[in-house]
């Protein structure tokens, strides 16, 4: 698969996540991103960290939307009012509202981190365009050097540990910090100058990778930029509207159209190869 | 035309009173010509000099002249030199910019402008003629840190420059990596390129140089003999184990991640004595070093420590460095040593050969002094128990005997040592026992033959 086809349906799911806050639309989207997410997952990379951070974010806009917005009909309990803030009723509409905010967040976590967890950050750095090639190049070099820095981080602890360091108080901390800062900046230094001795900053540049563009990328790209041009055009007519649970819960409306637009964001499933 | 010529060149470092260098003039006019001299005496800036690094990157003052390849340094660009001067440094680590082997390779070339066609087949060229032919699609962080300086050498030769300068690119090399790494350069030698080499492993590059030139200070005298401390690095042995000394042992340890233990089920121990552990990367050295200093906790059996300090002197040493000078980096160490050191720190100064540096700040030293000040400042106070994990890695040859010292001193007073390391020549220098690590298990090595002095 081409970077730039990803960076396409990936922005395309988003537009289309945060176009509206239906959640039949946005429960879709997520459906569609996480399914790209899970089959073309790089190698060895892991997903559970990020599925973690996105029930967390869900969790808690789920409890901040539960906890603080008190209107809608069906009562589930009532929370004392002589507590500031979080006193008065608990809503059924509260509850959807928040998961349906939760889904949209996490539609949109999950089609944006699809970039990073399906290719290389490399990769989407090549696929920056031309103008951006030379802050590229910097961007990459600086991704290969974090490792490196935890790494640093870790011995100089232990080295200093060994010398009889032990943090008592903050004003200990320097004497770890210093020296992890220090030896970065030394590395950035050094790998600066073998870049420049590499001939870094010439006006006359030419590229190494060219990432093949096919057919599947095609229809990829076709798909995604179609699905989120028609769903924005059908918002803005409005076909597709805001839906709000207040004050008493509906089924939300679902246009058959619009639904379309956002199973074609499963295009990559069926264009390319696994 | 003549390679390189500097005429009455002389550089002062941004802020420097002294020159780094004084009134230089050389000529250089083809073949290997290998760099010597003391660590901070002034290679690595000579080096600079010929791609313009020194002083387009680094600033300074600058008098006299010097010339490359037709081109006057001072006015012409880094960027520009770099057509036809490739320069590989010390650090394998530091030296790739992209994440995969071909793509890096192909860094210069794409600075250069070089038509993608031609690209293609140079960097397979450069990748051959490097060794590493068949790690062309290889992510670069799953490289050894040989192959990582193979890599860094590809990306140099594929620029395809007239003038190679390499500055210490064995220092973190086994034998094995220093050689064949030299065998390429000689070769690129005999197709045309002009190499001048900085190294203080001078047996590997002495063999194949065409001429020598030797640093002292900033000045180079074409005429010089050697300075005496390039000779072969004196072997010394410490014979006598003290008695009443600091003993520790391991017993039935195992040790690394839960589930994946890198050592399994070791018995070893010592008091007074330098135990020396080798073994190929990965088999588990450091491991041990760390768990025996009580840095990576056992996953079973019994680890016992002397009463008393234990030092450790981790790979990449100098990062540990942090305090304004040198001298208050070693007290930094006496202050926190946890049953009051009482060493003096002049004392350690003087032992570790840093008087002259003693108020300078460590991160301004040469690479050499920096290890020193480094050693200086994990050794300082007598610990009971110093564990060294691969100390003479890009050493030079007066740090290697300071090292030498330190070790037989500590000794002498009662502690041991335990030391992780490649170099066959300290290991037979300073080792009682040399124990075998492979594959996470230890084999106790029979009693090293005693060596003339």
């Amino acid at each position: 698969m081409n970077p730039r086809a990803l960076g396409a349906w990936s922005f395309a799911a988003l537009t289309v996540a945060l176009a509206t806050s239906n959640p039949i639309y946005r429960a879709l989207v997520l459906l569609c991103a996480l399914d790209v997410l899970v089959v073309f997952r790089r190698r060895g990379t892991h997903i559970r960290g990020l599925l973690l951070a996105v029930a967390i974010a869900g969790v808690v806009a789920l409890a901040i939307t539960v906890l603080f917005s008190h209107t809608g009909t069906h009562v589930l309990v009532r929370v004392p009012d002589a507590i500031p803030a979080l006193g008065g009723p608990i809503t059924v509409e509260a509850v959807v509202f928040g998961a349906t905010t939760a889904l949209g967040i996490a539609a949109a976590i999950i089609a944006g981190a699809a970039l990073s967890i399906v290719v290389e950050p490399h990769e989407l750095i090549d696929a920056l365009p031309g103008v951006l090639a030379r802050s590229g190049a910097a961007l990459g070099t600086a991704l290969n050097l974090i490792p490196g820095v935890g790494r640093s981080a870790v011995e100089i602890r232990d080295a200093q540990r060994m010398r009889g360091w032990r943090p008592a108080r903050v004003r200990d901390w320097p004497d770890i910090a210093v020296p992890v800062v220090l030896t970065a900046i030394e590395s950035s230094m050094t790998l600066a100058e073998s870049m420049e001795a590499r001939g870094y900053g010439s006006t006359a540049r030419t590229h190494f990778s060219v990432s093949t563009w096919r057919p599947a990328d095609t229809v990829v790209t076709g798909c995604a930029l179609a699905a989120a041009g028609i769903f924005v055009a059908l918002r803005v007519i409005g076909v597709v509207g805001d839906w709000y649970p207040f004050p008493t819960v509906t089924v939300p409306p679902v246009n058959v159209l619009a639904a379309c637009c956002c199973f074609a964001l499963a295009a990559p499933l069926f264009a390319w190869r696994r | 035309m003549t390679t390189a010529r500097f005429t009455q060149f002389s550089y002062w470092y941004p802020g420097s009173a002294i020159p780094a260098l004084d009134c230089v003039d050389i000529e250089v006019d083809g073949g290997i010509v290998a760099l010597a001299g003391a660590s901070g005496s002034g290679k690595s800036t000579v080096l600079r000099v010929f791609n313009g690094l020194v002083p387009h990157f680094h600033g300074g003052t600058v008098r006299g002249r010097a010339c490359v390849l037709g081109m006057d340094v001072l006015s012409h660009r880094t960027r520009e030199l770099a057509r036809n001067v490739g320069f590989l440094f010390q650090d394998p680590e530091l030296q790739a910019v992209y994440a995969t082997v071909d793509r890096d390779v192909a860094f210069g070339l794409e600075n250069l402008g070089v038509p993608r066609d031609a690209m293609l087949s140079r960097v397979h060229d450069a990748l051959d003629r490097a060794g590493i032919g068949a790690l062309a699609g290889r992510a670069v962080n799953t490289l050894s840190g040989g192959e990582r300086q193979r890599l860094a050498l590809a990306g140099v030769l594929a620029l395809e420059p007239r003038l190679l300068v390499l500055d210490e690119p064995l220092s973190q090399l086994d034998a094995g990596g220093a050689v064949s790494l030299m065998e390429t350069v000689s070769v690129a030698a005999s197709r045309g390129t002009t190499v001048v080499i900085a190294e203080h492993r001078l047996e590997h590059v002495l063999p194949r140089a065409d001429r020598m030139l030797f640093i002292d200070r900033g000045r180079i005298d074409a005429a010089a003999p050697p300075p005496p401390h390039l000779e072969a690095f004196a072997v010394q042995r410490n014979s006598v184990a003290t008695a009443g000394a600091s003993q520790w042992s391991v017993r039935g340890v195992t040790a690394g991640v839960a589930g994946a233990p890198v050592v399994a089920d070791v018995d070893l121990d010592g008091g007074g004595d330098v135990v020396v552990l080798m073994g190929p990367n990965g088999s588990g050295k450091t491991t041990l070093l760390r768990t025996l200093a009580g840095l990576l906790p056992a996953l079973s059996g019994s680890v016992d420590r002397p009463p008393g300090r234990v030092a450790y002197l981790p790979q990449n040493p100098t990062s540990l460095l942090h305090r304004p000078t040198v001298r208050s980096e070693i007290e930094w160490t006496l202050r926190h040593a946890p049953d009051g050191d009482n060493g003096s720190v002049d004392a350690a100064l003087h032992a570790f050969g840093l008087q002259d540096v003693a108020d300078r700040y460590p991160r301004d030293l040469s690479t050499g002094e920096r290890q020193r000040a480094a050693l200086g400042a994990v050794l300082v106070g007598g610990p009971a128990l110093a564990l060294l994990d691969e100390p003479t890695r890009g050493m030079d040859a007066p740090a290697r005997r300071i090292l030498v010292n330190a070790i037989h001193e500590l000794c002498a007073a009662g502690g041991s040592v335990v030391m992780a390391t490649h170099d066959q020549d300290l290991a037979t220098a300073v080792a009682d026992r040399i124990v075998q690590v492979k594959d996470g298990a230890v084999r106790v090595a029979p009693a090293v033959e005693p060596v003339l002095a």
